[in-house]
């Protein structure tokens, strides 16, 4: 039982490539999911039943089923089809899982926004799009962002999961290092201190971005 | 869709679901206890244990969940802890869901009135009777409903135990993808049973809740 983290420091350069891919993927799952999920809400919102429906069942199914599922289905189902690669496997399969959560928030934010809004737009003359676009989504986006913050965070959290599917993020750099070095204790231990201090960033900047979004609310 | 092949890995999949249900239940089971240690730890009166309860759940909420399991199940050994694959996702689990659920526990007590507190103190009560006879009943319903949410969490999270290797829903699934080639028909399945244990869990999470908030006005 003693440890050795000189392997670690060997092999950092593997873990910052890792770093690096995962913080990618995270920005653009982050981006993905949540101009998406602002659309699906839009969408399941102001359409009739028929679109809205099969979209509302998709956040459901989303939201009812575990994230490695949904992956391994992607992974292992599209590739019956057609030939994507893994990475665009992994972006897409977790940016539609945090889709529908930041559909199911936005359309309970924009059902927030007072009526009132709308009508007065309307009657100053703005389109029923105009009115959307310019009056309701900015309200019901600063309402959002508390939520969405913590959603990002955990989303975060779950790029580690893609690694399952043979996406080279930090965690699979790190077993890359392990099968090599023999050492995962303590590799394990890094990469867990990485992703503290990433999240601990997040929720300094989550609180920054809040104290700004409540001062527009 | 082929139907005869459903039928044919229902079986499969239903012992692995109930693997699922048994994970879930055991790590839920063991995460209150440590939530409760927890809670204790955070409303000590000595400033390290404070200290150490606030990190320990500040880290473990900080870190992917995935992560402390490779952690534990690949890494444990340098450390002397040797577990199999079902235990060490018992285990993990409740270590991780305890740091959320005391959270959880946490917020329910604290949000009740801090004047039934005072009123039970000044007529005499205990600092534990009112916690018991006062405190806790108000707490109880949103108690209930906030560790609904989280048991719900962590039977998604299972899904992760697969991956050390527990013959758990998931990893079914992914066997008989694997097997069957028919992925449509399996993701549908052990889709379905996830909804079915989960919604089943939301249901008993009610019950409990319409049983505990009887006596109280909300």
């Amino acid at each position: 039982m003693e440890f050795d983290f000189s392997p670690v420091i060997t092999y950092f350069p593997t873990l910052a490539r890792g770093i690096g891919a995962t913080l990618l993927i995270a920005v653009v799952v982050a981006l993905l999911s949540v101009l998406g999920g602002q659309l699906v809400a839009v969408i399941s919102i102001f359409t009739r039943k028929a679109v809205s429906w099969p979209l509302r069942f998709f956040i459901w199914l989303f939201m009812t089923t575990p994230l490695l599922l949904q992956l391994y289905f992607l992974y292992f189902g599209i590739g019956e089809w057609i030939l994507i690669p893994a990475v665009a496997v992994g972006v897409l399969g977790l940016g539609f899982h945090y889709m529908a959560y930041n559909a199911d928030i936005f359309i309970a934010t924009i059902k927030s926004v007072s009526h009132g809004q709308y009508e007065a737009s309307r009657s100053l003359g703005f389109g029923h799009l105009a009115t959307l676009f310019y009056i309701i989504l900015p309200q019901a986006f600063y309402r959002a962002v508390p939520q969405l913050g913590n959603n990002m965070i955990i989303m975060v959290k779950d790029t580690s999961v893609l690694s399952a599917i043979g996406i080279a993020e930090l965690v699979y750099r790190s077993q890359y290092a392990i099968s090599v070095t023999f050492r995962p204790f303590e590799f394990y231990i890094t990469i867990a201190a990485i992703y503290y201090l990433i999240n601990v960033l997040m929720e300094s900047g989550q609180y920054w971005f809040e104290r700004r979004a409540a001062n527009r609310r | 869709m082929d139907i005869n092949l459903m039928i044919d890995i229902t079986p499969l999949l239903v012992k692995a679901a109930w693997v699922t249900l048994d994970i879930s239940a055991r790590g839920l089971f063991f995460g209150f206890f440590i939530a409760s240690a927890l809670v204790v730890l955070r409303t000590s009166r000595h400033l390290p244990l404070r200290w150490l309860a606030r990190g320990y759940i500040s880290v473990v909420r900080g870190t992917p969940y995935f992560v402390q399991l490779l952690l534990v199940f690949y890494g444990g050994p340098a450390i002397g802890l040797r577990m199999d694959p079902f235990t060490c996702g018992v285990v993990v689990g409740a270590f991780n869901i305890g740091a959320y659920m005391s959270e959880a526990i946490r917020g329910a007590i604290e949000s009740v009135d801090s004047g039934q507190n005072e009123a039970s103190r000044s007529l005499g009560f205990g600092r534990f009777a009112t916690l018991q006879h006062i405190v806790l009943p108000q707490a109880a319903g949103l108690m209930i409903r906030s560790i609904g949410v989280l048991a719900i969490i962590l039977i998604k999270n299972s899904s992760l135990v697969s991956i050390i290797s527990v013959v758990e829903l998931t990893y079914q699934a992914q066997r008989l993808i694997g097997s069957t080639y028919k992925p449509l028909e399996v993701f549908t399945l052990s889709a379905l049973m996830y909804i079915v244990i989960i919604y089943a869990v939301m249901g008993l999470v009610e019950l409990l809740y319409r049983r505990a908030t009887r006596y109280t006005f909300l």
